[in-house]
C-alpha cells in the first residue's frame, strides 16, 4: 500500500461515514501443499460499502471461498495468509492478535456456510449454540440472550421458536438449520455477514425463501454482505455489485447491471453465454469455453486468462492486466477495452467464430422429433414407444422396533404413467423427495416397483449425477467403459478394445485417457467417461439423474451439448431428471413435474415453461432465479410457504393442498386426479380443471 | 479444443515429474518419502539380513551347547553372552527371530484372507448371513485374544503350526469385523449401483470393485496383526505353550533366562529388547502404510 492511500485512509477515518465498509488491498493466501505451494488469492482488492451486497462468482478453484475464509482469517492447513491488508471499519485485521480476531468474528463479521448440516453442533441444543456467542458479544444476561435469540428464530421464519429452540438440529430440516445459522450469523448485529453458497444444499423453493430472506434481513439491519455463489441467476436476484473471479484475481467488478448488460472482461462474456437462455425458445448450442483454468501452482505469466481468451494477444501472454475503470465506472482487468466485444462490428459472436449460435440440426427430423411433428397416428406411435410406464408404484416400509407397532409405509412413487418415444427426451423435474430418483432407479431395476408396469423396448443405461463417486476408484478408464462389455461377456478382448476406443472418441475424449485413473481427470471428463460408459451397451433409453448438477457452469454446457449431440446423432431417447429447471427446458421436450410422487403436471416443455398450469409448476418456475438482474428485478415472487411434508404422512386429499395459494377446502378432501388439459397437457388439479 | 485440453494435461503431467530422484518401484518411493516408514525400514533390514545369514556367520549354531562356557557375560565372542547349557544367546535369538517372523507374518497372512473372505460375504449379503457370522465373531472378540489363543493351544497342542493356527483363529474376527464395516460403506456407493445397472453378477461386484478398494486399511490392520501375533507367541512360549524345546524361539528364550535374572541379565533382556524392536518397527511400518495410501493424513 502506498502512501497516499494511507493517507486517504486516515483522512476518511476522520469522516467514518463515507468510508467503506471493507477495504481489502492485494490480498495474498497461498495453500503450502506438498505437491507445491498453491496461490488460492492471487492479489485482490476490492472495497465493499456499508449495507451492499456484494456476490462473489467464479468456478471452483477460482479461490472465491479461500478468499472469503482469508477476510475471517480462518483458513484450514496448510493455507496462509501471506501479504495484504484487510481493513473492517478503518481497522486493520491483518496481524490481530487471535482474541481480538475472535471477538470480530461472530461479532462485526456474521458467517453462513454452505453445509446447514455439517455446520451446527449435533449433539447441542439450537439455544446452547445460540445464546452462548450473544453472551459473549453483547454483554447480555442468559435470559436476556435467550429473549434475543428466540427474538431472532422467529425473524427468520421459524414457526413456534420458544418451543424449536430447546431442540437439536436433526430435528430440523436443511432449510430450517439454514435459517437457523442466518439466525445465528445475525445474533450479534453484525455490520457484515459473510455467506459461502448459503442455498446449495437447499431444494429450489426453500432456496427462494432463503434468498427472500437475506435480501430483507440485509436491507432492514444495514448489514453488509458478501456473498460466494456459482448460479449467475441468484446473483441477478439478489446482489448489488458482483466480482467476478478468475485464477485467485478479481477480473471484473461492477453493478449487477453493469456486468450482466455490459459485461467487460472475456471470462465474463463467455461465463454468460454458457448458461442456457431463459427467453430464447430457441435452442441453440450452449457455450463451451475451451481449455482448463491454469494450475494455480506454478506463477501466472501475463494474463491468466490467456489461453482461453480467444482475444488474446502477444501482450496478454507477457503483462498481467491489472483492474482498470471501463466506461459506466466498472472494473475488469483486461487489456481489451470491451472484452471479445472489442473485434470488428462489436460483437462477441464473431470473435468466438460460427460455434455458438447455430441452432441444431435436428428441427424435425420426422417422427423421431414429437415436438414438431405434432400428433403422430397411433399405429406409427406405437413402434416408435420405447418406454411405457403404467401407474407405476413404489413404497418403503419402514418396520418400527416395537412388534405390534404397524410398520410406516413411505410413499415414494404413488403411481405415474407416461410414455416415451424412440428420439424423445422427458425431462421428470421436482424437488428432492418427490421420488424422481427412485423412479430413475426402479427404470435401471436397481429397485424393485412395488406396484405398475415398466414395459422397454430395448434396454436402459444412466449417467449419475456425481462423476466422482461413479467410478471404481482403483480402476482404469479403460476397464470402467468396457466393464458393462466385459460381464455381459460381449465380444473378445480385442472387440471390446476396439469399442471402448471408438466409444470414449464418440464423447469427446482422447484415447490417451484410457490409461488414466478417474482420480486424473476433471469433473467435466469424468462425466464424458459415465456417458461413453453408459453408451457401452447400445441403450435406447439413457436416464440420466443430475448430470450436471455437480460441474461447474463452463462444464456443465460441456456436457449438456455433448448429450444433445448424441440424441441427434444415435437416436437416443433421455429421461432426464434435474432440478435445474433451465438447464430441463433446454433439453427436454416433454416435461413431467412431480410433487410427493406424484406427477402433477404433463405436457410439452416449452408450454409448460411459458404457461404452467398447476400452482406448483408455477411456484417452481418463478422460485428458479434467472441470470438476468431486470427480469429478476421485475418478477414479482409469490413465495410456496413451508416445506415439503413428509411422505410418510402426506395431507389428504391433494398432496399439494398444504402449500397451495389456491388451495380451497375440496383440495384437502378430493384427491385431483391428472386430468386432460388443453391441447396436449395434463394436470392435476382442481383449480385448473 | 479438446487436443488443446490434452496438451495442458500432458504439460501438467510432465511438470510434477522430475523435480524429485526417481526411484522404479512406487513402493520403495513410499517408503523413502515417508518418515515413519523409513525408521522401520531401518530397523528391519539390519535385523533381517542378520537372520537370514546366521548360517554363513562365524557363530556358534544355536543348538551346541558348552557347560564350560556356562552364563558368561556378553563379551565379543558371545555378543548377548550365553545361557546355563553354554549356548550363544545371539545365534539363539537370531535363530528365534527368524521363528517369530514366520509366526508373525502367517499369521497376518491367514488373518487377512479368511477375515477379508468372510467379512465380505457379510458385509455384501447382509440380512440372515451377516447376523449369524457376526453372532459367531462376537462370541470370539468377547474372549482377550492372549486368553483365546492359550486355550486353542490347549487344545490342538504345541509346536509352530498350532500356535499359528490358534493365533491366527483369535484375530480373524478382529478382521471380519473391519472388512464388514468398509464393505458396508462402500456397498451404497455408486459405481457399485453402475455395475448393477449392467446386472454384474454379485462375485464380480465382491471381486473387482469391493475387495480392490478395501486392500488398504486391511494392509494398515495386517501389519498391526503380526506384530501382535509376535508378541503373543513370545507370550505363549514364554508360557510353556508356543514353540517347544530345544527349538529356539524369543518367547522361550526369555522363559529360559527368567530364573537367572539376577545373575544373568542378558539371557531374557535382550531378546526381550529384540522383540520390542520388531513390534515397534511393524508399527512404525503400519502408520506408513497408512499414510502412504490415505492422502490426508500426510503431513
Amino acid at each position: 500500500m502506498d502512501i497516499a492511500t494511507t493517507a486517504a485512509w486516515k483522512s476518511d477515518k476522520r469522516e467514518a461515514v463515507k468510508e467503506p465498509l471493507l477495504q481489502v488491498r492485494d490480498l495474498h493466501t497461498h495453500f503450502f501443499t506438498d505437491s507445491g505451494t498453491v496461490r488460492a488469492v492471487n492479489g485482490v482488492s476490492f472495497n465493499l460499502e456499508r449495507g451492499e451486497r456484494l456476490a462473489i462468482v467464479g468456478e471452483s478453484g477460482s479461490g472465491k471461498s479461500a478468499m472469503a475464509m482469508s477476510l475471517i482469517q480462518l483458513i484450514a492447513y496448510p493455507g496462509k495468509l501471506v501479504s495484504g491488508s484487510v481493513k473492517l471499519d478503518g481497522r486493520e485485521m491483518v496481524g490481530m492478535s487471535e482474541s481480538e480476531l475472535n471477538k470480530l468474528r461472530g461479532g462485526s463479521i456474521g458467517t453462513v456456510f454452505q453445509d446447514p448440516i455439517s455446520s451446527l453442533d449435533p449433539v447441542m441444543l439450537i439455544e446452547d449454540q445460540m445464546v452462548k456467542p450473544i453472551r459473549m458479544h453483547l454483554k447480555l444476561g442468559a435470559k436476556e440472550a435467550r429473549r434475543h435469540a428466540v427474538n431472532l428464530l422467529e425473524r427468520v421464519g421459524i414457526p413456534d421458536a420458544e418451543r424449536r429452540i430447546s431442540s437439536y438440529p436433526f430435528e430440523m430440516s436443511g432449510g430450517m438449520r439454514q435459517r437457523i445459522m442466518i439466525a445465528m450469523a445475525l445474533s450479534c448485529k453484525p455490520k457484515l455477514i459473510l455467506a459461502d453458497e448459503p442455498t446449495t444444499a437447499l431444494d429450489v423453493t426453500i432456496q427462494a425463501q432463503i434468498v427472500e430472506l437475506l435480501k430483507n434481513l440485509t436491507e432492514t439491519t444495514g448489514s453488509a454482505m458478501m456473498f460466494i455463489t456459482h448460479d449467475l441467476g441468484l446473483v441477478a436476484r439478489f446482489a448489488q455489485k458482483v466480482a467476478v473471479m478468475y485464477a485467485g484475481k478479481i477480473v471484473e467488478f461492477g453493478t449487477v447491471d453493469e456486468i450482466f448488460d455490459t459485461p467487460s472482461h472475456p471470462y465474463t462474456q463467455s461465463l454468460l453465454m454458457t448458461i442456457p437462455g431463459v427467453s430464447d425458445g430457441q435452442r441453440r448450442r450452449l457455450l463451451q469455453i475451451k481449455g482448463f483454468p491454469p494450475d494455480m501452482k506454478k506463477p501466472v505469466v501475463g494474463c491468466a486468462y490467456k489461453d482461453r481468451c480467444p482475444a488474446a494477444s502477444e501482450r496478454c501472454r507477457l503483462d498481467p492486466p491489472e483492474l482498470a475503470e471501463r466506461e459506466g465506472g466498472h472494473l475488469a482487468a483486461c487489456w481489451l477495452e470491451n472484452g471479445l466485444r472489442s473485434g470488428d462490428g462489436g460483437s462477441i459472436e464473431a470473435m468466438l467464430g460460427e460455434e455458438r449460435n447455430e441452432p441444431f440440426a435436428s428441427a424435425g427430423s420426422g417422427a423421431a422429433n414429437g415436438r414438431d411433428g405434432g400428433r403422430e397416428p397411433s399405429a406409427g406411435e406405437a413402434a416408435d414407444v420405447v418406454l411405457r410406464i403404467t401407474d407405476l408404484r413404489k413404497s418403503f416400509r419402514k418396520a418400527s422396533m416395537l412388534p405390534w407397532k404397524k410398520a410406516t409405509e413411505i410413499r415414494a412413487v404413488s403411481g405415474i404413467s407416461f410414455t416415451l418415444k424412440r428420439g424423445e427426451t422427458i425431462g421428470i423435474v421436482g424437488e428432492s423427495g418427490c421420488g424422481k430418483s427412485t423412479t430413475a432407479r426402479m427404470l435401471l431395476k436397481l429397485e424393485e416397483p412395488t406396484g405398475g408396469r415398466i414395459e422397454m423396448n430395448g434396454n436402459t443405461q444412466i449417467v449419475f449425477q456425481d462423476p466422482y463417486s461413479s467410478f471404481n476408484p482403483k480402476m482404469k478408464i479403460a476397464d470402467i467403459i468396457a466393464e458393462p462389455l466385459h460381464v455381459r461377456r460381449i465380444g473378445t478382448r480385442e472387440e471390446r478394445k476396439e469399442r471402448v476406443r471408438e466409444l470414449i472418441q464418440k464423447v469427446g475424449l482422447d484415447i490417451a485417457y484410457l490409461d488414466r485413473y478417474p482420480s486424473q481427470l476433471s469433473g467435466g471428463q469424468r462425466q464424458r467417461v459415465g456417458v461413453a460408459r453408459a453408451l457401452a451397451l447400445n441403450p435406447t433409453v439413457v436416464v440420466a439423474d443430475e448430470p450436471t448438477s455437480a460441474l461447474d457452469v463452463s462444464v456443465r454446457a460441456q456436457i449438456i451439448n455433448l448429450l444433445c449431440d448424441l440424441k441427434e446423432e444415435l437416436g437416443l431417447s433421455f429421461v432426464f431428471i434435474s432440478h435445474d429447471l433451465s438447464t430441463v427446458r433446454h433439453i427436454s421436450d416433454t416435461i413431467a413435474v412431480m410433487y410427493l410422487g406424484e406427477i402433477v403436471e404433463y405436457g410439452p416443455a416449452e408450454e409448460i415453461f411459458v404457461h404452467p398450469a398447476h400452482p406448483y409448476t408455477k411456484a417452481l418456475i418463478e422460485a428458479v432465479p434467472v441470470p438476468d438482474p431486470k427480469i429478476e428485478a421485475a418478477k414479482k415472487l409469490s413465495l410456496l410457504k413451508g416445506e415439503l411434508p413428509s411422505p410418510a404422512h402426506p395431507p389428504s386429499g391433494c398432496a399439494f393442498s398444504s402449500r397451495c395459494p389456491l388451495a380451497t377446502p375440496v383440495c384437502t378432501e378430493k384427491k385431483p386426479a391428472l386430468q386432460p388439459y388443453l391441447d396436449r397437457r395434463e394436470v392435476a388439479c382442481h383449480a385448473v380443471s | 479444443m479438446e487436443q488443446e485440453a490434452i496438451a495442458g494435461a500432458v504439460r501438467q503431467q510432465a511438470s510434477t515429474r522430475g523435480s524429485k530422484p526417481r526411484i522404479p518401484l512406487p513402493f520403495l518411493r513410499f517408503l523413502y518419502a515417508n518418515r515413519s516408514a523409513r525408521w522401520s525400514v531401518i530397523i528391519l533390514v539390519p535385523i533381517l539380513l542378520l537372520t537370514f545369514l546366521a548360517p554363513m556367520l562365524p557363530l556358534q549354531s544355536p543348538l551346541e551347547s558348552n557347560i564350560r562356557a556356562s552364563m558368561s557375560s556378553p563379551s565379543f565372542s558371545h555378543f548377548f553372552g550365553t545361557d546355563k547349557l553354554g549356548r550363544d544367546i545371539f545365534s539363539r535369538t537370531l535363530a528365534g527371530i527368524k521363528v517369530s517372523l514366520f509366526v508373525g507374518f502367517s499369521v497376518a497372512l491367514i488373518a487377512l484372507i479368511v477375515g477379508t473372505a468372510v467379512g465380505t460375504v457379510s458385509g455384501f449379503f447382509g440380512k440372515a448371513v451377516d447376523r449369524i457370522i457376526m453372532g459367531i465373531v462376537d462370541i470370539f472378540l468377547a474372549f482377550p485374544s492372549l486368553l483365546l489363543a492359550i486355550g486353542l493351544v490347549a487344545i490342538m497342542g504345541a509346536g509352530t503350526l498350532p500356535v499359528i493356527c490358534a493365533i491366527a483363529m483369535a484375530d480373524i474376527p478382529r478382521f471380519i469385523r473391519l472388512q464388514r464395516s468398509l464393505v458396508l460403506g462402500l456397498k451404497s456407493r455408486t459405481f457399485i449401483d453402475a455395475a448393477r445397472t449392467v446386472q454384474a453378477p454379485q462375485l464380480w461386484l465382491m471381486s473387482r470393485h469391493i475387495v480392490p478398494n478395501t486392500i488398504a486399511p486391511l494392509l494398515v490392520a495386517a501389519s498391526i496383526a503380526a506384530a501382535n501375533a509376535i508378541l503373543i507367541e513370545a507370550s505363549l512360549s514364554f508360557l510353556g505353550l508356543g514353540i517347544l524345546p530345544p527349538e529356539p524361539s524369543l518367547g522361550n528364550i526369555i522363559k529360559d533366562g527368567q530364573m537367572y535374572l539376577q545373575k544373568a541379565w542378558w539371557i531374557s533382556t535382550l531378546p526381550g529388547g529384540v522383540i520390542l524392536l520388531i513390534a515397534i518397527s511393524l508399527h512404525f511400518l503400519s502408520d506408513g502404510i497408512r499414510e502412504a495410501l490415505d492422502p490426508r493424513a500426510r503431513k
